[in-house]
């Protein structure tokens, strides 16, 4: 019960955390406003695509609790991998779009909307990866026999830490790619 | 006497099994939480020399006017350190200190939910301190005082790595506080005796509580202002710099929202200090136990609503200024209230006047200067007078030190005893006590002067302008009396560790359950819990004829027993 | 060495105000004291009190053990709120009435602070002068506030409240001066390592005195008259003092720098530092950063000559 409340509380203190990145990045994008090219610098379609794996490691880590609750343990093997290579293919994308941004010599120092955006997917990316850490770890302990007939709450713990970085990851995507988007739209 | 079971982490603690003839060796790897609220209490008392020695030249410069003993340079890099110290590494490790160390035995666990993680937060806020003092030798200490604004501290305006250092320092010392408060919050709500209900918590355990929580809202703010100036200063980003298209005024945002919590972090767990001490002191309960609970949650709520008004100055405009001035109106009132919970609860007691009620009794008054001053900062106009000047600098060390420093010098002498085994020696504690009192006000009092007279804070020299000579020497040598205190306290603390009287048990007829082990506590804290069935739970053990949870609307008509409990060696006189 | 330039200027606390703006703050502020004086008293009596008549006598019995009292509580909240709501009313009006919006008022003075030393505008004319800032009285103005660097705060309490000057921000402020004087202030937000000496004079004339010195300052810098001054300008020119200072009506058109075409008429040098002469002066040319650490005027190595040709082609910029 306490790793339960110990991750609520870290979660939501990075919440905090993240919260602060997101207003500064909306602050900058509305009050000396990015240029639209520079959105147009971003590739909504093919992110969307990597952000779907994202959310999908979200399911599949889900999954894995649930079959460590019923003592399922290859089910619970095959889950984690999954998670793992869901969770390495979004970071694959990431790292693609930011050597492409580079490519087009958009960088933190570049402009305010390089500093901005950076920052704040380079943070997120920075979540992604420390979970993936941890899941590797903990898919490691589970394949070397740890939690065969154990009641660790483990599991239940890092999810809770997963599921928040997909839902930052989901307002991240909202804030940096489609309300841009939809903006050069209608305006 | 039935027991109760005392709640234990699931896992073993590995120090149990370490001796202690291992010397530092076991310090250095202990999880125990009361060795590692040692360690941050003597931590807090090694910063505080050290920002002391700062401030004392600091003052030593501003002594007379146009004075040349330091050069600029110097100058704002030691009140930079002063200040950013005295929060971060003197305040907070003090308050830390105390929590790790009281409040699993007031709840009667019999240690923190998470040891290890208790010891990691500890030796990460000290890598974060060694770390900011690493900046003298590393090319200069940080140089835009301790709220360290935008540009001034971009590579542009400070090329020195100092800032880099205060960036790394506080980000080092804030994981620590985050990850102390996250391990306070569950040690809190998991490890109480399963007889203590949230509502038979002592008051300090309810401000630590709430307190946590303001932590863990209010830091990742600093956090992420101290990251993107990173960026900025290493990786040219452009978050702070206008050139860049960045805004100044977001760092002041986002620092406010973490300072202006900050400023209630380091006094909420004081007000559960004094909540503990003017009861013990005064035997009588507290007056107002939940309306002290209920001031506490509503400044939490509040302190996240009143930043701007540390940027009243800043051309925000009436409309966003009214609507701060209101909200910082409102949170003096359950700040104010509880000076009069406190009178109340001393109101027809029966004062004993130890040190420790002594600097309880003395924080009311200068708690409430200082709080008086700050009121002036939420009306408006008079902040636009005021701010960036003096009465700032008095403003704040009125609640900083009256508050603050108070409430630890009382919870030192209070809790000294339980932690030590030993008692202070009485009548150089009260020679220190007065002596700091007087040299406290000496300093400060006519910094308020100063302000009103046009003196703005933060400068190396002033023109020798009429009365601000005579003022500022006055503030020199009030200085320099409070600078003598601290040695003779470091003196009183030594020699009592070394040949202090030994202490009881409970010197002081207490009512919560830390008083119920041994002085000092033994490695495991209790085999068994004293029933808990109200926030008195030793008194109640004590006087069970008068206990609180039996008391209707029925006085006692005996006398409670004849236990000379009250009797204790530190009382010499 | 600073003594003496501040005998004859106006006292310059909050409480000697020179502006109704000024005084509508004097006036919220003294009731403030007064009602915050009251609460003060009200709590040291009783502190005092409760802690005299209820200290333990010797064997005593513990006390009657009361927990609270719901109608003192109340009262306990409902006092200070009470007070609150009424300091905050009072607040909102005075607030309106310092600082009320600019509305499309043009500014009639644009102040730039840098670090460290004051840039004063006067739009509709070609005045730019630093430091020394003529103002008239009687006259309702309207101050636009500018940062070149850092953030800096403009701050003469005898003339009202404070307001930032932030870099990429426009701020203004009000200001109406009742009688002529010299007004003392400062900077007031940290901008580095000469804060200190970023002192703020303000000169208040009459009208009359007022539309004379902006004729006087309209003009081009005086021609040097003798030889030595002469040698001064021609110096002034070549040693590249000219690269950041501008002196109207020679090629000297630097604008890092102070302006320095009237630079022999202001009665202090360096932000208020010191007393304009040909003493400090020298000492000023000669190293830079022994009399003003940190100062962003490089040193020169002049000769003694020269220093003395160049203090006395400045001196005579009246």
């Amino acid at each position: 019960m306490e790793n339960k409340l110990m991750i609520k509380l870290v979660v939501g203190t990075e919440a905090m955390f993240f919260l602060a990145l997101i207003m500064a990045y909306v602050y900058f994008s509305l009050l000396p406003g990015f240029s639209p090219q520079q959105a147009d610098h971003l590739d909504i379609r093919s992110t969307a695509i990597f952000s779907a794996f994202l959310f999908s490691s979200s399911f599949t880590f889900w999954r894995a609790e649930m079959n460590f609750k019923q003592g399922k343990m290859t089910r619970l093997k095959g889950w984690l991998l999954l998670t793992l290579v869901l969770g390495l293919v979004f970071l694959f994308g990431q790292g693609n779009e930011y050597a492409r941004l580079l490519r087009e010599n958009v960088s933190i120092s570049s402009s305010l909307f390089g500093t901005s955006f950076f920052t704040l997917t380079g943070f997120h990316g920075l979540h992604v990866f420390a979970g993936l850490v941890v899941i590797s770890i903990i898919t490691a302990l589970t394949f070397m026999g740890d939690y065969d007939r154990s009641t660790s709450s483990v599991f239940g713990t890092v999810g809770i830490y997963w599921h928040f970085v997909d839902i930052v990851w989901l307002f991240v995507f909202l804030i940096v790619y489609i309300l841009p988007h939809f903006h050069k739209i209608t305006g | 006497m039935d027991t109760i079971l005392v709640p234990e982490p699931e896992e073993s603690l590995p120090s149990l099994s370490v001796s202690n003839d291992q010397g530092i060796l076991q310090w250095i790897s202990s999880v125990d939480h009361k060795q590692i609220g040692i360690m941050y209490l003597w931590l807090s008392v090694l910063f505080l020399v050290v920002a002391g020695i700062e401030i004392l030249l600091v003052r030593l410069q501003l002594a007379i006017p146009n004075n040349h003993f330091l050069a600029p340079e110097v100058y704002n890099q030691l009140f930079t350190m002063h200040g950013t110290t005295m929060i971060f590494f003197v305040a907070m490790p003090a308050i830390f200190g105390f929590t790790t160390y009281f409040v699993p035995l007031m709840i009667g666990a019999n240690d923190m939910a998470f040891p290890r993680l208790n010891a990691f937060s500890f030796w990460t806020t000290f890598f974060g301190g060694s770390l900011l003092y690493f900046s003298f030798i590393a090319g200069g200490a940080p140089d835009a005082g301790w709220f360290n604004y935008a540009p001034l501290n971009e590579y542009n305006y400070s090329s020195s790595p100092g800032i880099d250092y205060y960036c790394a320092g506080l980000l080092f010392a804030g994981i620590g506080t985050v990850t102390a408060s996250i391990n306070f919050v569950v040690t809190i709500l998991h490890y109480r005796v399963p007889a203590m209900s949230l509502k038979q918590m002592p008051l300090f355990v309810w401000m630590i509580l709430i307190n946590s929580f303001l932590i863990l809202a209010a830091f990742p703010s600093l956090n992420a202002a101290l990251a993107m100036l990173l960026l900025d200063r290493q990786l040219h980003a452009h978050f702070f710099s206008a050139a860049g298209g960045g805004s100044a005024i977001l760092w002041q945002h986002l620092f406010w929202l973490f300072g202006h919590p900050e400023v209630y972090i380091v006094i909420l767990p004081i007000f559960g200090i004094f909540s503990e001490v003017f009861p013990v002191f005064s035997r009588k309960p507290i007056f107002g136990y939940s309306m002290v609970i209920g001031s506490g949650i509503a400044i939490a709520l509040l302190a996240f609503g009143v930043w701007v008004h540390h940027m009243f100055a800043t051309g925000l405009g009436n409309t966003v200024n009214g609507f701060f001035a209101a909200s910082s109106l409102l949170i003096g009132i359950p700040t104010g209230v509880k000076i009069f919970n406190w009178l109340a609860t001393m109101h027809g007691g029966a004062i004993r006047f130890s040190v420790s009620m002594l600097f309880a009794i003395a924080f009311l008054i200068e708690f409430t200067i200082g709080g008086l001053s700050g009121i002036s900062f939420a009306i408006v106009p008079i902040d636009w007078q005021l701010t960036d000047t003096y009465y700032v600098v008095a403003h704040l060390h009125f609640v900083f030190i009256g508050g603050t420093l108070f409430g630890l010098l009382s919870g030192l002498f209070y809790w000294f005893p339980k932690m030590s085994g030993r008692a202070p020696d009485q009548r150089l504690s009260r020679w220190f006590f007065w002596l700091f009192v007087t040299g406290f006000n000496i300093t400060f009092l006519v910094q308020h002067a100063l302000g009103a007279m046009g003196m703005p804070r933060r400068v190396y020299t002033y023109p020798n302008l009429p009365g601000w000579g005579v003022l500022n020497l006055i503030s020199t040598i009030g200085a320099f009396l409070m600078a003598g205190a601290v040695g003779l306290l470091v003196y009183i603390l030594v020699r009592a560790l070394n040949k202090g009287a030994i202490a009881a048990s409970d010197p002081w007829d207490a009512n919560t359950l830390e008083w119920t082990t041994t002085s000092p506590p033994g490695l495991k804290n209790f085999d068994r819990v004293i029933p808990v069935k109200s926030t008195r739970p030793f008194r109640d053990y004590k006087r069970p004829e008068d206990a609180d949870w039996k008391r209707q609307e029925v006085a006692y008509t005996e006398k409670p027993p004849d236990i000379d409990i009250t009797q204790n060696n530190s009382h010499g006189e | 060495m600073t003594g003496q330039l501040f005998l004859n200027i106006n006292p310059s606390s909050i409480f000697d105000a020179a502006s109704p703006q000024a005084a509508r703050i004097r006036h919220l502020t003294i009731e403030f004291i007064i009602a915050a004086s009251a609460i003060l008293i009200l709590v040291v009596i009783l502190t005092s009190f409760i802690s005299i008549k209820y200290r333990s006598k010797r064997q005593q019995e513990d006390p009657k053990q009361i927990t609270g009292n719901r109608t003192l509580e109340m009262w306990m909240v409902g006092v200070p709120l009470a007070l609150v709501i009424l300091f905050f009313f009072r607040s909102l009006a005075t607030m309106n009435a310092v600082l009320p919006d600019r509305g499309n008022h043009s500014p009639d003075i644009i102040i730039t602070g840098h670090q460290w030393f004051w840039e004063a505008v006067y739009p509709g004319t070609t005045i730019t002068t630093a430091n020394e800032i003529h103002l008239p009285v009687g006259k309702r103005i309207l101050m636009q506030l500018n940062a070149a660097d850092v953030i800096h705060d403009w701050w003469v309490p005898a003339l009202g409240g404070k307001m930032d000057m932030i870099p990429g921000m426009n701020n203004y402020l009000w200001v109406t001066i009742d009688r002529p004087g010299i007004y003392e202030g400062a900077c007031s937000e940290f901008c580095g390592q000469q804060h200190a000496w970023m002192r703020i004079r303000v000169v208040a004339e009459s009208p009359g005195d007022y539309t004379l010195w902006l004729r006087r300052e309209a003009a081009g810098a005086h021609v040097p008259q003798d030889t030595l001054a002469r040698a001064g300008a021609v110096l002034f020119l070549e040693s590249t003092c000219s690269s950041c200072h501008r002196v109207k009506g020679t090629a000297a058109a630097g604008l890092t720098g102070p302006d320095l075409t009237h630079f022999g008429s202001r009665q202090t040098m360096l932000t208020g530092m010191m007393a304009n002469d040909s003493v400090n002066l020298g000492r000023w040319l000669t190293d830079p950063q022994q009399v003003k650490p940190g100062a962003h005027m490089p040193r020169f190595i002049f000769a003694k000559d020269s220093i003395r040709a160049l203090t006395a082609y400045l001196e005579q910029l009246k």
